[in-house]
């Protein structure tokens, strides 16, 4: 077991973990964010996107020992404390977005930082920004529209 | 999908990094950005006793100019290397490597360690002459990139040995970047069939100087054209001569044949990959 | 009272709506099945067969029960109670193949289960797999997979309609085409799982499953482990994605519950992309072959069409039958046909078993014929539009050459707006110009007609089906609505599309309705979620409850109103006097009077504000369109881009068009991975080639243009409210449409093609030197 320090979500979490414990488990099983998805161990997916340290990394393609020292974020900390949806949230919901809601959670965390210089985003940019984030239901189109008008305020 | 179990090293410096290679040897798998290996890892295709994760290593951090060289250091992850190594070719190819989210984390020296005959990286680096800086509790040793890349996941380095970094000499020159997938027109990130890296200078005259043509996905490692090299070698750039070029680079491989590709279009793609790679290079 | 119409208000049905389903998935909220935590939980991990034909000699898991972390071991023996596995098809001749769930003897397929190790959590489950000793000794490969169908074929139909022959013999043009339809793997992004729970104190089994039919997948596992149906209950929070994959009975969710009655501890087995795509939902696979006779002014004489259905192992699961049923009964489509002559049927083969992928067998047959239909056009020197004009049925109700009878439809309008829409005539310019420039541009068309909401009168694609689904609508004593549906979304926003239908019933908002699905325990009996068939299974049984439920309310407000049925309206949750503002009741009140007040509760008879209907329509609906797709072929690398895809969709009456529109284009979706992307392949010893997701290629964003939507709304005559089933047409249609307009790309080059997907090395080979 290795001990670590990781803080998700803006809280800092002192845990022992055997080592090879990915970071997508011990997000799910031991802090119960089961928001970050497990579509595939190996990176070609995205459902597991999370923000370390402010970029998208793949959570299942980490180890947590890893992660230690550094600072996580998923997407359960995107809406306010309030319940209030992140722009990029209602934007998705708007356009239509999701469909059965499984690549959401990694598609709205490798999206968030695009939206975080406040420059307007050309469609063209945001399907290249996605090609990472796979969806078996919506054929990609709403998303990117959502995505388009949650860049312009 | 899940690994099996290793012992976790994390050391602070370069030194307890090889002293840990050293006492491992083959037991040890190291750990960088983890893109390539923790995939095989959750596949159980490779099970490793002992990880030696490198990216605490402050000394591994960093892009520096070299003299005439720029050196990207191990913990050198893609997406830094893409903004910030002033190497047009190795960011025209890193645009191809996976996606953001894995180019956040792999790093440049890591996809050369693991010398995947398809990978962009090994290419560019083959076809800038880069070479590739290995040291082990013995010694330190430069290869150059040739004489790296030995077969597939099969390279010079020892198993005690670690690459602490990659040097590419700086230069003005001109490139040109092509490759394919299966997928459709356009689509980048996804494992290349076939690809091409090229470089190389325009004299006073509009004739081509050092042309250097590195091939992925068409051999057991990347590999340069240098009889195509040749021919391009004084010759004005003109349809003709790209013709002749690749030609001659489709000719001198002998592909393999996988699921993704037989070896008769692999070779078709050298063809048509090497001219677009010439024409973007001298445009 | 029935007399009432359907709808109280127009506010809500027929709006852009925007899903209640959302702000849970927004937000990492919602639950999947391998989000559900139970306390003591243990998760499964299979030892599966690494080879695909064999028998076994020994099984030796003493390593695995060593292991630390492994808490049990199953192997054939534990699972010797269960029953096997069968399909429910009556057809005559059809031979059929058992499955048992763990087999003792031998192994049929890469990646069948033959053990299970269960333990505290998956990393150690698989260190216990990995511990399992499993020998084996090869089978002569011409060792029947299944005794008893010594040649592989377990069933095959033949049937003609018309004088096929002769109209053959007397063609002025003969046209046949043979494809290879690859196999593909239908990867909801969250693949297969159950949690199994078992309570000795009651003998209660409850099985958290990610199931598209919940009551028949409960009767599955009740029958297989001889549990009273009662027992068992099959629930499931939401699901991600299913596509026809979740359908199956596995015998991995058998090894599940059995384990978890041993162990009397909860049992989780998730499937892992690796599982998903060696052993999990196969399909399509085919050996497809079409012939069609034309007169000289193109007019269609006759077809053949030879669909050979590569099932996989068994035959068993329900992706067998539909496949290659489906694919010989919608062969006529849109097309006038007087003869038409079917063989087809399946055998089985060292491969994971099939399972229904959207649109079945008719993507096959679709995109044979219009293959088919433009290899006539070049071969007569007619345009492919002409030939299908000449050919396309009236709009209207017609009667196919299989006695298959559509209800009135747009056939001939969708088909031309959608050329309207992608400027055919000017793209035939384009194309001509952009071919003396060494650019290979192409068009495809692709008319189509797709069944659905199919009863057990429905009966297309030859298969005999039953059904029975029932809705409940209930209002509690605050005068909350709540609807228990028959069907189960996979991200349709089924709860959305019912929550508007039963608000404009009862003339309250949405956000108040609440649905219920996909829980055995709150739902009543129904058929679950496949082949397009919920938007007219939920508006009929849920219109059928409603009404019954609204009639109880009506009564009840005509006693305390002590008003004429004919004066009472419902509008914003009350129940009122027209035109007199004052005297309305809420809904809460009337719940409560039926309850509570004798007098209005003997005028009701039954006080429950609570009503439950059964719903099976006497004839399905048929929804049509037509999708135009133009691409660009790269003549040096065989490379298609899609420039664009035009859908023109006829669904009748849309309850959400914003969720009719997202059907579409995930359609489109999974019809572009069809045609140029997807397919699993085995090498020449049954070994798996393709088994992560870096060598099996879904659609990603940049493989897509935008899809372009028009609708045209034709009402049902047969689903309720003019609702028409939909979702899979489109998946259907998509990929002929592609195909076509590669075809049509390099079609100065000819071609060679004789096999799915068309990848950029196909398309190549068939180009002359680049």
């Amino acid at each position: 077991m290795t001990a670590i320090s990781i803080e998700v979500n803006g809280t800092v979490h002192e845990l022992d973990v055997p080592p090879r414990l990915l970071l997508t488990d011990i997000l799910r099983d031991r802090l119960g964010l089961t928001g970050t998805k497990i579509g595939c161990a190996m990176g070609a997916c995205g459902a597991c996107t999370v923000l370390l340290n402010g970029a998208p990394v793949r959570a299942c393609l980490m180890f947590a020992v890893q992660a230690s020292g550094r600072s996580v974020r998923t997407v359960e900390d995107l809406a306010a404390d309030d319940g209030e949806l992140h722009p990029l949230q209602r934007a998705l919901r708007e356009h239509h977005g999701l469909q059965c809601g499984y690549c959401t959670p990694g598609m709205l965390m490798a999206i968030a930082p695009l939206l975080e210089s406040g420059q307007p985003l050309e469609p063209d940019a945001v399907r290249e920004a996605i090609a990472g984030n796979l969806c078996r239901c919506t054929g990609y189109e709403t998303i990117i529209d959502a995505v388009v008008e949650a860049s312009r305020p | 999908m899940k690994p099996s179990a290793f012992e976790y090293l994390a050391p602070e410096t370069c030194e307890e990094a090889l002293g840990a290679l050293a006492e491992h040897g083959d037991d040890a798998s190291v750990l960088a950005g983890g893109q390539s290996l923790i995939p095989m890892m959750n596949l159980r295709i490779a099970a490793p006793r002992v990880l030696i994760d490198v990216m605490r290593i402050g000394e591994l951090r960093g892009i520096r100019s070299r003299g005439d060289r720029i050196e990207v250091g191990a913990g050198v992850r893609m997406t830094e290397a893409e903004h910030k190594a002033g190497v047009p070719l190795l960011q025209r190819a890193l645009r191809h490597v996976g996606h953001p989210a894995i180019r956040n984390c792999g790093t440049v020296c890591g996809s050369v360690a693991h010398a995947d005959p398809a990978a962009e990286v090994p290419a560019v680096l083959l076809a800038l002459d880069g070479e590739v800086v290995l040291r082990s509790v013995r010694d330190e040793r430069v290869l150059a990139a040739d004489d790296f890349f030995r077969s597939y996941y099969t390279t010079a380095r020892e198993p005690d040995e670690l690459v602490v970094a990659v040097r590419i000499p700086a230069s003005a020159a001109r490139v040109g970047f092509h490759e394919v997938t299966p997928r459709l027109g356009g689509s980048t990130g996804e494992f290349a069939t076939a690809g091409v890296a090229a470089a190389g200078e325009r004299d006073d005259g509009g004739r081509l100087r050092r042309v250097r043509i590195a091939l992925l996905g068409v051999a057991d490692r990347p590999v340069r054209a240098r009889e195509a090299e040749k021919l391009l070698t004084g010759a004005q750039p003109t349809a003709d001569v790209f013709a002749a070029a690749s030609e001659s680079a489709a000719a001198a491989v002998d592909p393999p044949s996988d699921v993704h590709a037989g070896a008769a279009y692999r070779r078709r793609l050298v063809r048509v990959l090497t001219r677009r790679a010439l024409a973007e290079l001298a445009a | 009272m029935n007399d009432w119409p359907l709808y109280a208000q127009q506010r809500w049905a027929g709006k852009r709506v925007q899903r209640l389903e959302d702000p849970g998935m927004l937000t990492g909220a919602t639950s999947y099945v391998t989000d559900v935590q139970l306390p003591r939980m243990l998760e499964l991990a299979f030892v599966r067969s690494p080879v695909p034909h064999a028998r076994i000699t020994s099984l030796d898991v003493d390593g695995a029960r060593s292991v630390p972390g492994v808490r049990g071991v199953l192997g054939p023996a534990e699972l010797a109670n269960v029953h096997p596995t069968m399909d429910f098809v009556e057809l005559e001749g059809a031979l059929k193949t058992p499955r048992i769930a763990l087999p003792g003897d031998r192994v049929r397929y890469v990646g069948e289960p033959v053990a299970a190790v269960v333990a505290d959590d998956r990393y150690a489950a698989e260190d216990g797999a990995d511990a399992v000793v499993l020998s084996f000794e090869p089978i002569d490969d011409r060792e029947p997979i299944h005794e008893g169908i010594p040649d592989g074929r377990y069933f095959r139909q033949v049937a003609a309609r018309g004088d096929v022959d002769a109209a053959f013999a007397r063609a002025a043009c003969v046209v046949r085409r043979r494809l290879a339809i690859q196999r593909v793997v239908t990867s909801p992004l969250e693949a297969c799982g159950i949690i199994a729970d078992y309570d000795p104190a009651d003998g209660e089994l409850t099985c958290y499953l990610s199931t598209q039919m919940p009551h028949l997948a409960r009767a599955a596992i009740a029958e297989a482990l001889a549990l009273p149906v009662s027992h068992v209950r099959v629930l499931c929070p939401a699901m991600g994605g299913a596509f026809g994959g979740k359908e199956v009975m596995l015998p991995e969710y058998l090894c599940a519950a059995v384990a978890a009655i041993r162990l009397r501890r909860p049992v989780r087995w998730v499937e892992d992309r690796s599982e998903a795509l060696t052993a999990g939902a196969h399909g399509k696979e085919a050996d497809a072959e079409l012939e069609a006779a034309f007169d000289d002014d193109g007019s269609l004489r006759a077809m053949r069409s030879r669909f050979v259905s590569d099932t996989g192992a068994y035959s068993s699961g329900i992706g067998a039958y539909v496949e290659f049923m489906v694919a010989a009964y919608s062969v006529p489509g849109l097309y006038r046909l007087d003869a038409y002559a079917l063989d087809t049927g399946g055998v089985v083969s060292h491969k994971a078993p099939l399972s229904p992928f959207r649109g079945i067998g008719m993507t096959t047959s679709q995109t044979l014929r219009e293959v088919l239909f433009d290899d006539a056009a070049r071969a007569l020197g007619i345009d492919r539009i002409e030939l299908r004009r000449r050919n396309l049925v009236d709009d209207g109700p017609w009667r196919t050459v299989l006695d298959e009878q559509y209800e009135p439809g747009s056939w001939r309008t969708a088909f031309e707006r959608a050329l309207e829409l992608i400027d055919y005539a000017g793209f035939l310019d384009r194309q001509a110009a952009a071919r003396a420039n060494g650019r290979l541009l192409g068009i495809g068309i692709s008319p189509f007609v797709e069944a659905a909401g199919l009863g057990s009168a429905g009966g297309a694609g030859g298969l005999p089906g039953t059904s029975h689904d029932n809705a409940t609508v209930s209002i509690d004593l605050s005068g909350a609505i709540t609807v228990a549906l028959p069907t189960f979304s996979h991200g349709q926003g089924h709860r959305t599309t019912a929550a508007q239908l039963v608000a404009d019933m009862f003339a309250v908002t949405p956000k108040e309705v609440r649905v219920l699905d996909g829980d055995t325990a709150r739902t009543p009996f129904g058929m679950g979620t496949f082949g397009s068939r919920s938007g007219v299974f939920i508006a009929g049984t849920v219109s059928q409850a409603g009404r019954i439920v609204r009639d109880k309310l009506l009564r009840a407000a005509e006693v305390l109103l002590e008003a004429a049925p004919e004066d009472l309206e419902l509008v914003d949750g009350t129940v009122g006097v027209r035109g007199a503002p004052t005297r309305r009741i809420p809904l809460a009140a009337l719940a409560g009077a039926a309850h509570f007040a004798p007098h209005v509760r003997a005028e009701l008879g039954d006080p429950t504000l609570t009503a439950s209907a059964f719903f099976d329509p006497p004839r399905p609906t048929h929804s049509n369109g037509t999708i135009a797709a133009v691409v660009e072929v790269d003549p040096g690398t065989g490379g298609v881009t899609i420039e664009r895809i035009v859908v023109v969709e006829d669904c009748g009456t849309m309850v959400n068009p914003m969720i009719v529109e997202g059907q579409i284009r995930g359609g489109v979706a999974h019809g572009v991975g069809l045609a140029l992307l997807e397919r699993y392949v085995y090498d020449e010893n049954g070994q798996p080639q393709t088994t992560t997701l870096a060598e099996y290629l879904l659609p990603r964003s940049t493989d897509l243009p935008a899809i372009e939507i028009d609708h045209v709304e034709t009402p049902s005559e047969n689903g309720t409210a003019g609702v028409k089933g939909m979702a899979e047409g489109p998946a259907s249609a998509t990929p002929a449409a592609v195909v076509c307009a590669v075809l049509d790309a390099i079609a100065p080059h000819g071609d060679l093609i004789e096999e799915l997907p068309l990848r950029p090395e196909t398309i190549a080979a068939a180009l002359s030197e680049g």
